[in-house]
């Protein structure tokens, strides 16, 4: 099988009418270095003893890496950081080594300044220049908003500091309708982000069955394309050592021996190679040649929406306030969805002239994205909120992403043909507690406790998942019909109405009254219970019926002015 | 063609949202759990859709208790929609509840007059209470996640009664108004009005009810016996 190569196009804004690309004829293997590097005046050949003249594998590749290189990182994130200094000539130095040159941008490059120079090597070559230390902070930055962009092909998404990205993207060709047009995308979408195309700087991409010659081939500004992992090593033999990037002290002795690029460093013994740079080594080459799994974690991005609009005109009314925000909730709206997630938590901050910014906070019993839901819970909000002054500026901030189950819309309306309107559930419940507040809306739970008082309490968690399934409902609902078979004894001794707190009866003759005299109709039944918490309860409880047909739950306390009170109502 | 004029009236007569004076309207019921109200009522139960309007002389006359039978029926009905309180008098008993067979997990208990509303008095005023209670309550019934909402208000002219009836409709849900007895001769859009008078004599615990306003119901009182009340 003749070994099929393919040439990158990508990273060039002008393609070329022979770029290997698949369809075009079948090019042979030629790359196309930038740098140039000594030429290689390694011994002549040698049997494929050499660490990478293995047999290597001719199956497909299990792995496709893109790698991304942004050349001259350290000088974009300067540039990018403060764009008065666009103009003159700008070095980057080492902010530990204040003396030392990291880099150099085009004019100070053509004035003589070069790299690994010292400080005052380069004011003599080009004494204009100016010198800052790097900004890692920006560097850092700019890799996270590339690898943004990049994870719209792929979830599989790592960072290589300081300067590389690397993607696998075997699993989204068929997504992206083919190989090469994903690399187109992924080009595109670089280059349309404001940033980078402000800067005027393109990442520089390759493809290649393995991650380290991927990358390697980007650093060296090399034209990659390989998608077959048998032609690799041949493809990779013209790239320089120093794209490896090696210790420097293995990099002055291997060029002290004469290897130069990758290729005469294949053909190295493995036995030797292994002895005098160590296993470590001899691993990274392994990985380089996909001889060895190179795992990458994956980068997980922790992203928060966050908008602020500036307005016109001072608003005080909550109906222009919610106008205002609606092109922030849209916003948020596209920012959840494109990645497949809901926020649980919103907060606006509406700022004023002098006051101190209002806060309001919006919680969700479950993950939501819709701008419209938001809007309809935020209107709710806003009505109850005092506005110390009108607002001048508003900010939205989205909590945390999580996982939104991604529901199809029902065919049937809520509650239309006993259609289960388990989306509805939480979310009457937020909209209730977006007006009343949260210790407003609540559920109730059976306590067993003797205490009347305790034996139930608010639940302040209404469950969503309780209508998720039914599944899960059934067990519970066997469980709690097993309780009431349990207590068959009780419902007829506990009223249905329970008294915030028990109401003193006056007494008449040593009977109490309720509006008029009350009859004993059963009782007593004595509770006594919670010495242990200091809410000590010794009660006789006696059901009571009054003048006006109520059945009252009433107790006479055991102490010693033995007092009455009213409890519970029956009905 | 008279004959199929004919029929074409008759369908759409008996459409269910076609109600005729003397005739007992298709409506969708649930049984009362009442024998003797089921046969005074309407399609032989409460209406499953819509609002009806209880009438007492003062809370905690067993208006609960009437209401009983067809909460536990509801709160274990799938698919699982809420029961909702709004502004009730008192704390529903938990235990009670579920001693009579009402699945606790479905209920939801609203309160407008919250300990948040209590720290601030000043900025609420009690119509605004009264807003807030019909607020929520017609939310509860429109959303279509409740199965049956049961609202104390106080004071609710025929125009909120009127929403409330609507929203019920719309959200098919049954909904509940609890009023006091003073209003009865007040008109009201609800689609059924029952005045619960309580009976507590002779050993016998339980009402006397009127059906004010019903679809074709009984117009004779109907006597009831709380037979999960007290002893």
């Amino acid at each position: 099988m003749h070994p099929r190569s393919y040439r990158l196009k990508f990273p060039e804004p002008v393609p070329e009418a022979d770029s290997g690309f698949p369809g075009s004829s079948a090019t042979p293997s030629v790359l196309r270095v930038r740098p140039v590097s000594p030429p290689p005046k390694g011994p002549p050949k040698r049997p494929p003893s050499g660490p990478g003249e293995q047999p290597a594998l001719a199956l497909e590749p299990r792995e496709l890496w893109i790698a991304a290189h942004v050349p001259q990182l350290s000088l974009l994130a300067l540039r990018t950081a403060t764009p008065a200094a666009a103009h003159g000539s700008l070095v980057v130095v080492d902010p530990e080594h204040p003396q030392r040159v990291i880099d150099a941008d085009a004019q100070a490059l053509a004035a003589g300044v070069r790299p690994g120079m010292t400080l005052g090597a380069a004011l003599a070559a080009a004494p204009g220049i100016e010198a800052r230390p790097r900004d890692l902070v920006r560097e850092r930055e700019l890799m996270q908003r590339l690898a943004g962009i990049a994870a719209a092909f792929t979830p599989q998404v790592s960072i290589e500091p300081p300067d590389g990205l690397l993607l696998e993207i075997k699993p989204s060709i068929t997504l992206f309708g083919g190989l090469r047009e994903l690399c187109r995308r992924l080009r595109d979408a670089c280059r349309a982000d404001p940033v980078f195309r402000q800067a005027g700087v393109a990442p520089h991409f390759t493809l290649a069955p393995t991650t380290l010659a991927a990358l390697v081939a980007a650093r060296a500004g090399a034209r990659c394309f390989i998608t077959d992992a048998a032609v690799l090593p041949a493809r990779l033999k013209p790239l320089p050592l120093a794209a490896l990037r090696w210790p420097e002290e293995h990099n002055a002795r291997l060029t002290a021996m004469g290897v130069y690029t990758l290729g005469e460093l294949m053909r190295l013994p493995r036995a030797g190679f292994a002895r005098r740079f160590g296993p470590a080594m001899l691993a990274d080459l392994d990985r380089l040649l996909g001889r060895r799994a190179d795992p990458r974690t994956r980068l997980v991005r922790r992203e928060r929406y966050r908008g602020v609009r500036d307005l016109d005109h001072e608003i005080e009314d909550h109906e222009r306030l919610l106008q205002a925000l609606a092109p922030l909730l849209a916003e948020m709206e596209t920012f959840l969805r494109a990645r497949q997630r809901g926020i649980t938590a919103l907060q606006c901050r509406f700022h004023h002239y002098r006051a101190a910014p209002t806060h309001c906070t919006l919680r969700l019993a479950a993950p939501e994205a819709s701008a419209e839901r938001f809007t309809g819970l935020l209107r709710e909000r806003l009505a109850t909120l005092t506005l110390p002054e009108p607002v001048r500026r508003c900010e939205l901030r989205g909590g945390a992403l999580t996982q939104r189950a991604v529901t199809s819309k029902p065919l049937w309306s809520p509650g239309e043909r006993g259609h289960a309107s388990a989306g509805e559930m939480p979310s009457l419940v937020e909209h209730l507690r977006a007006r009343l507040g949260n210790d407003a809306v609540y559920g109730i739970e059976r306590v067993p406790a003797h205490r009347p008082e305790n034996a139930w309490r608010k639940s302040g968690k209404l469950g969503t998942d309780l209508f998720d399934d039914d599944i899960a409902a059934g067990p519970k609902k066997a469980a709690s019909a097993s309780i009431s078979s349990s207590n068959k004894s009780v419902p007829n001794l506990r009223p249905l109405w329970l008294l915030g707190a028990p109401r003193p009866l006056e007494v008449q003759r040593g009977r109490p009254r309720h509006d008029g005299p009350l009859e004993l109709l059963s009782g007593p039944e004595r509770i006594e219970s919670g010495w242990w918490d200091g809410a000590d309860v010794r009660r006789d409880y006696y059901v009571a019926g009054d003048r006006h047909g109520m059945r009252l739950w009433i107790y006479r306390e055991h102490a010693d002015p033995a007092r009455w009170f009213l409890h519970g109502i029956f009905g | 063609m008279p004959a199929a004029n004919d029929r074409q009236l008759q369908e759409l007569l008996a459409h269910p949202s076609v109600w005729r004076g003397r005739s007992r309207a298709a409506v969708e019921t649930l049984p009362t759990g009442f024998a003797a109200l089921d046969a005074g009522l309407p399609g032989g139960g409460w209406p499953r859709h819509g609002l009806v309007e209880i009438l007492t002389p003062r809370p905690g006359v067993g208006e609960l208790y009437l209401l009983l039978p067809v909460l536990a029926a509801l709160s274990r009905a799938t698919p699982a929609r809420w029961c909702t309180w709004v502004s009730p008098p008192h704390e529903p008993f938990a235990p009670a509840l579920e001693a009579h067979g009402v699945a606790l997990e479905r209920m939801l208990v609203v309160r407008t007059l919250s300990s948040r509303s209590a720290a601030k008095p000043s900025q609420r005023r009690r119509s605004d209470g009264v807003h807030l209670d019909l607020w929520a309550l017609e939310q509860a019934l429109r959303s279509g996640a409740c199965e049956v909402a049961l609202g104390w208000l106080p004071r609710a002219s025929p125009r909120a009664i009127r929403r409330l009836q609507l929203a019920a409709e719309q959200g098919r849900a049954l909904g509940v108004l609890y009023r006091n007895e003073r209003f009865a001769h007040l008109a009201s859009p609800a689609m059924l009005r029952v005045l619960l008078e309580p009976v507590n004599r002779d050993g016998r615990h339980g009402a006397r009810l009127r059906l004010l306003k019903s679809r074709g119901g009984s117009r004779e009182p109907i006597d009831v016996t709380w037979t999960a009340a007290a002893a």
